[in-house]
């Protein structure tokens, strides 16, 4: 805990953006989470995208081509990660398939998943 | 051989009834190449839902399949027969879907699915029965004499018939608890959890078996390891329900709430995949029921896969 008896109060307030900052840098789902809060729009970045992007969240409120603009560019390692992440899909499911087919396989599920379980009181 | 019919039922709800009728499933099928009915009589439909996914149920609805139409073919007066309304394959297992890929059925699972209409169409019928001055006494009575009879054919295909009760005791649930030949009941090592199992002890001790100790089969459920967990669960098996038997203590797992929600009906995994940490206690649930089965019937089950 920072106690420096020499600080003023801008100083501590300092130090908490500081390793606020830092915690954000190294922790892009804290990031996405704080800018959501703030009522930010979240931009993916590639090496990100497969901790931060929630494709039940895009395929409910984003088109197709927007879907297909965050995880079309992804490699096979991080859609399997993001598919078995959010239980969209099981390793068999995933077993033989290209990058093109996952992204379907994706978005297909994502969508069915949203148009079971969302209200249509909304 | 006729099936083994069971009731897997609890007045308390949230014991986790669905999740161990999936697992019974799963394990009875995989390990001892059983084939296996799932009868869902509760609306909220959870175990049809973790079969057949939510699309899945909707769309067995939209074929006429669920038990809401049987529900409907007997207000309308239809010869008993259950048949036309169940979805023969419900399998999530990939070995079991491989097996019949090469024309080995070695364990299946078909689904005779609920849906939330299944409590509408009840009350209606309710109000019908009622209005003719008949009471739930003689409306669950009628219901089961229809539902034996409709089963009655589907006894010969299938090894075991697992009936997930919903977590009251209307007409339809005591006509489900009055099929049973055995009844399952899941519980929670907490104290709510054990005082809903007695008076559910009780019930059905008193109006459907009187001789239920030797056709009970106990299991205790999401168990989180603590020492005040352990004491209840101990208590259960040494003091309050010791004439029973008893499952494996099945643990709480998040890998397992996750597996239980299909990711879509096209969507297999394997035995391991679907499990993980709690296959063991899958294998464990389905030997110790299996002797259950053997103890009530006379009839040994040899293992199809270890």
């Amino acid at each position: 805990m920072a106690q420096g008896p020499g600080l003023t109060p801008v100083e501590y307030i300092d130090r908490f953006f500081d390793e606020l900052r830092a915690e954000v840098r190294s922790n892009p789902a804290l990031a996405a989470r704080l800018v959501k809060a703030l009522g930010g729009n979240v931009v993916f970045e590639d090496e990100t995208k497969a901790d931060v992007a929630n494709p039940y969240g895009l395929a409910a409120s984003s088109s197709k081509a927007q879907f297909y603009a965050v995880f079309g560019a992804m490699k096979l390692a991080q859609l399997k990660k993001v598919l078995k992440d959010h239980n969209l899909a099981t390793k068999i499911d995933m077993n033989g398939k290209s990058a093109a087919q996952l992204v379907e396989m994706m978005h297909g599920r994502a969508l069915t998943k949203v148009s079971e379980r969302r209200s249509s009181a909304f | 051989m006729p099936a083994l019919t069971a009731a897997i039922a609890n007045l308390k709800g949230g014991v986790g009834r669905s999740t161990t009728t999936v697992m019974l499933a799963d394990g009875l099928a995989y390990y001892y190449g059983m084939n296996v009915l799932v009868i869902d009589l509760d609306p909220q439909a959870n175990s049809s839902q973790m079969l057949l996914t939510e699309m899945g149920v909707q769309a067995a609805s939209d074929q006429g399949k669920g038990t809401h139409h049987l529900l409907a073919s007997f207000m309308a007066g239809k010869p008993p027969s259950a048949a036309p309304y169940i979805m023969p394959n419900a399998v999530t297992l990939e070995e079991l879907r491989l097996a019949e890929e090469h024309d080995a059925r070695l364990g299946w699972i078909s689904s005779l699915p609920s849906h939330p209409h299944l409590r509408l169409r009840e009350l209606s019928l309710e109000e019908e029965w009622y209005g003719r001055a008949g009471t739930p006494t003689t409306l669950a009575d009628a219901l089961a004499e229809h539902y034996r009879a409709a089963f009655l054919p589907l006894q010969s295909i299938y090894d075991v018939i697992l009936i997930d009760c919903p977590p009251h005791l209307s007409p339809l649930a005591r006509a489900g608890l009055a099929l049973a030949d055995v009844f399952v009941t899941p519980t929670i090592a907490d104290s709510v959890s054990t005082w809903g199992t007695k008076q559910f002890s009780d019930w059905v001790s008193k109006f459907i078996a009187p001789d239920l100790p030797s056709r009970n089969f106990v299991l205790i459920t999401r168990f989180r390891d603590t020492k005040y967990a352990r004491q209840v669960a101990s208590d259960l098996r040494e003091i309050y329900l010791k004439d029973r038997w008893f499952g494996p203590t099945i643990p709480e797992s998040v890998h397992v709430l996750n597996a239980m929600d299909r990711a879509a009906l096209d969507s297999y995994d394997t035995i391991r995949g679907k499990y993980a940490g709690v296959t063991g206690d899958v294998r464990r649930l389905a030997e110790r029921f299996s002797d259950f089965m053997t103890q009530q019937t006379g009839v040994s089950w040899r293992k199809v896969r270890d």
